[in-house]
Parts: structure tokens; sequence; C-alpha cells
């Protein structure tokens, strides 16, 4: 016969895990009160929401978005712009490969860190209480959403660069900065735009919801046309940003297309 | 400086490029003056941040960590964290069928081109503007949120999926196929063991996302601790605030790390002591 080798036992993370998981599974679907039958039952009462989300009224965005709409697009760039060059140089702080010092490095990457534990929307309500209602609220906010993202890919670049190029630099007498200057930036400037553009489109999308915590663009429109049940006034509204954020992501593949 | 540049021999960078690097870079101020001219952001307001930013922080200090409020706080944050589990495992259950009609090498092509067109229309809705439609159905409550992030996760994790199926290694389908196995023994011998692991880790990782995607969801009332924190700081009831903000902040830090460390495990495999 053949000889089929032994499975070997499955590890502690199958054995332990999948019937926890399951179990949590369980215990979190009746703590949210999953309920099919409620569901069946009040499934008519979409009608409030998708009767008029189907009839959208075109005219009335046309005259009252495209303001907002602007506003939307220029947060996000001003708080990307913002965010990745104030990113830059932090992440290079928050690498091993360019920090030396053990204690700074530490202390950059749990600051990172800890940026991105909170959700934009979050920074959004703090920053509305802080510097009062309005789009600055939403830039600073946003501007802490792509510093935590390009920290933390840019700085995980950073971690994996090629060492020769650094070392060479280093035979030739120069200190650590410029070590650092000309041969690790070099290589990760790449990817640095890469990501730049990436966090650009996250941020397009981000701040279209920033308006409903007041934080301005084009989610303040739609927080007050909600609370009226105006739906039919917010389709066309969500339709004209899927076009824009769809335009503005063939922008930023074409210019990822022309420079790298 | 130009002498030392003869002795050198330093090549000049071709002009095509130092025009592109000319343009970016003014393309990229233009961008950035307009945008803060537009929103009326000044050099006083700017400088003037941080100092407000600051007296709110101080504002929070010390933390409201009286009987009362932890007991209104902590079941308000494990409620987020299901409803991002439970949003994360219907994600899972559905998306994963519908990736491999999604995924061109599994599925005809007019199938597979169908299903990523409504995968795409899934994702282009945000996950707020799917709590509103559900919200006359299932009412205020962690429910809204959970189907609200649930579908949402469908149309963002069969993309990851099928992309993931779409990669896999032609080789042992082929293996099966010429020792005789039909097409649900290439799926269930050669497709699904090569694809589990990553698509688990995307599990996972998802379910990262949808906590802090769940904490935002309650500002519109669909469950979690966004409710919370709007409330407290509508209140002007810093201190409290403070302790919804650092009882969040754990919460994520806690998760992700058992997350990610689930996700290392799975995909490196188990580090084998010599």
């Amino acid at each position: 016969m053949i000889n089929i080798p032994k499975k070997p036992p499955p590890s502690y993370l199958v054995t332990i895990g999948i019937p926890f998981s399951i179990l949590f599974t369980v215990f979190s679907f009746q703590r949210v009160g999953f309920n099919l039958q409620d569901f069946r039952e009040n499934l008519a009462n979409r009608a409030i929401v998708t009767d008029p989300l189907f009839n959208p009224k075109w005219s009335w965005a046309w005259e009252n978005t495209a303001d907002a709409m602007v506003e939307t697009v220029q947060i996000a760039i001003l708080a990307s712009i913002v965010g990745c060059a104030l990113a830059l140089p932090l992440s290079f702080y928050a690498s091993r490969a360019t920090n030396l010092n053990k204690y700074s490095y530490f202390l950059y990457k749990s600051f990172l860190n800890l940026v991105r534990t909170i959700p934009d929307l979050f920074w959004a309500m703090l920053f509305t209480v802080a510097v009062g209602i309005g789009p600055f609220a939403g830039v600073l906010a946003l501007i802490m959403f792509s510093l935590a993202i390009m920290g933390k890919l840019l700085s995980e670049t950073i971690d994996s660069i090629d060492p020769g190029p650094m070392e060479a630099a280093k035979a030739t007498g120069s200190t650590h900065n410029q070590t650092v200057f000309t041969s690790a930036l070099p290589q990760v400037l790449p990817n640095f735009t890469a990501y730049f553009l990436y966090i650009f489109e996250l941020c397009i999308r981000a701040s279209v919801i920033l308006g409903l915590v007041g934080a301005g663009g084009v989610g303040r429109i739609i927080e007050t046309q909600r609370i009226f049940l105006r739906f039919d006034r917010i389709s066309p509204i969500i339709v004209i940003i899927l076009v824009v954020v769809i335009l503005i992501e063939q922008f930023s593949v074409w210019i990822r297309r022309k420079i790298l | 400086m130009d002498k030392k540049k003869d002795i050198m021999n330093i090549p000049k960078q071709p002009i095509s490029q130092r025009i592109l690097k000319y343009t970016l870079t003014t393309a990229i101020v233009f961008a950035s003056l307009w945008s803060a001219a537009g929103l009326e952001i000044t050099i006083e307001r700017i400088l003037d941040a941080p100092r407000q930013i600051g007296i709110l922080v101080g504002a929070m200090f010390p933390l409201d960590t009286s009987q009362e409020a932890i007991d209104r706080i902590i079941p308000k944050v494990f409620e987020s964290l299901f409803i991002a589990w439970a949003g994360t495992v219907i994600g899972a259950i559905f998306s994963f069928p519908v990736s491999f009609l999604a995924a061109q090498n599994v599925a005809v092509g007019a199938v597979s081109r169908i299903t990523k067109q409504i995968l795409n229309a899934i994702r282009a809705f945000p996950e707020l503007i799917l709590a509103f439609v559900f919200l006359p159905i299932t009412g205020l409550g962690a429910f809204t949120g959970t189907l609200a992030l649930g579908i949402h996760s469908i149309g963002t994790l069969g993309k990851l999926s099928s992309e993931v199926i779409e990669g896999i290694d032609e080789g042992p389908l082929e293996a099966i196929k010429s020792s005789g196995g039909s097409k649900i023994n290439e799926l269930i011998f050669g497709v699904i063991p090569q694809v589990m692991p990553t698509i688990t880790s995307y599990w996972l990782y998802r379910f990262e996302i949808n906590l802090r995607a769940s904490a935002v969801l309650g500002v519109i009332g669909a469950g979690g601790v966004g409710q919370e924190l709007i409330n407290q700081l509508r209140f002007r009831d810093f201190p409290r605030a403070g302790t919804v903000l650092i009882c969040t902040i754990a919460l994520v830090l806690i998760a992700d790390a058992i997350s990610a460390s689930i996700r290392n495990r799975i995909i490196q495999g188990k580090v084998v002591k010599s």
C-alpha cells in the first residue's frame, strides 16, 4: 500500500481558536440583537428610505451641493498633503533602519500607533470641539488620519530597505543624517508617492462623512437632509460623490503610471 | 560649487525629469494654497489650534472614573467589539462563495465579470449610508450597525478574496485533473488549501478595520461607543469623554495586537525551535 505519512496533530491555534471563535460569534450575534423575524416584519419600513432614495431630485442637488463638494475635495487635498509631509520625517524616526536610538524609536513608533487607534470621525469630533465647527476641524482630523496611515506604511517600508547604499555612504565618511538623506530617502521616495496617492483617495472618501459631526464638506448637507428624511435629495448627492471619487481615482491611477 | 561639479563629473538629470519635478512641486503648492484659501484657513487659526487642543485635552484630565461612568461606558465599548465581530462574520460567510464566482480562473468569464461589478457596487456605498437604509428596518441599535458593516465587508472581502484566488499556482489543479479528479475536487483539494491562509488573514484584517468603523457608527445611532463619545462632547462632560476615548484606544490596541499576532502565525507558520 501507499505509505501515507501521518498528519501532524493540529496546533493550539486550531484546537482552541476555532471553538472559541464560534462561541464568540454566537455570543456576539446575541448581543447585537440579531433577529431575522423582526427584520422580516419590519422590512416594509424600508420604503421610508428606499422610495425617496430611488426618486432622486436632481435639480435640487445640482443647485446646492457644488460648493460643499468643492469644500470636500479641498479638505482632502490639504489634509493629505500636510499629513503626508509631516509623516515623512516621523517615519524615518519610527524605523529601526534609520533611527539608531532604541528609546526614541520606541517613542515615535508608539506615537504613530496611538494616532492610528483613534478613528477618523473621533478625531473630527474632538477637533470640532477644540477649534470650532467648520472645515478647519475636518482638515485637522484628516491630517491625523493620513499621518497615521502614511507613518505606518512608510516606516515599514524603511524597515525593509536595502542596507547596501547606506553602508556605502557611511564608508565614505558621511554622518548619520547625510547617510539617511542620500541613501535611505531616495530608496523610499517612489513608495512615498504611491502611498500619497492612495491616502489622497482614502481622504476623499473619508472627508465625505466628516460633515456628519460638523467638520465641513458635503456630509453637512447629507446630515441636514437626513434629519428631515429627505432621502430623495440625498441619493443624487451620493451619485455625485461616487462620480467624483471614481474620477479622482482614475486621475491618481494616471499620475501613478506617469511617475512610477 | 560649479567647479566642484566639473571635477566630480556628476551627470545632470534629464530635462524631461526636471520638468516633471518642477511641475509637480508647483502643482502641489498651488493645490494646497487654493484649498487653504477656499477653506478660509489663516495663519492665526493654525497658530492658535495647538493652544485650543491643549485646553480640550487639559479639560479631560483627571478622567471620570466613577462607578457610574464605568458601568455606562464599558458595555458600550464591548458592544462595538461585538458589532465589529458579527459584521466581519457576516462578511466572511457571504463573501467566501461569492469570491469563487468572481475569480476569473474558477468561474466562466461572464459570471466573473458580473459578480465583480456587483461587488464594486456594494463597495461604493460607505458604511454610514448603508446604516441610514437599515435604520427604519432594524431601528436604533447595534443590529443596524452590524448589518451595515456586514454588507460593506462582503464587498471588500469579496474583492480581496477573489484576487487571492486568481493568483493561485495552477500546478496542483493540473495534478488533481490528471489523477482523475472532478471540478469540485479541484476546488476542494486544489484551490481552497492554497487560498485559505491568506483569506483568513484578510478576514482578521477586515475585523481590525470594522472595529474602528463600528466605533464611528454610533454617531448616527447604530450602536457602539461613538454615540457615547458624541453625547459626552455635546454635554461638555469632558472628563467622561476622556474616559470613553481611553477605553476605545485600549480596546482597539488590544484587539489589534491579538489579531495581528494570529495573522502573523497564519501567514508565516509556526516558528520551529531548533
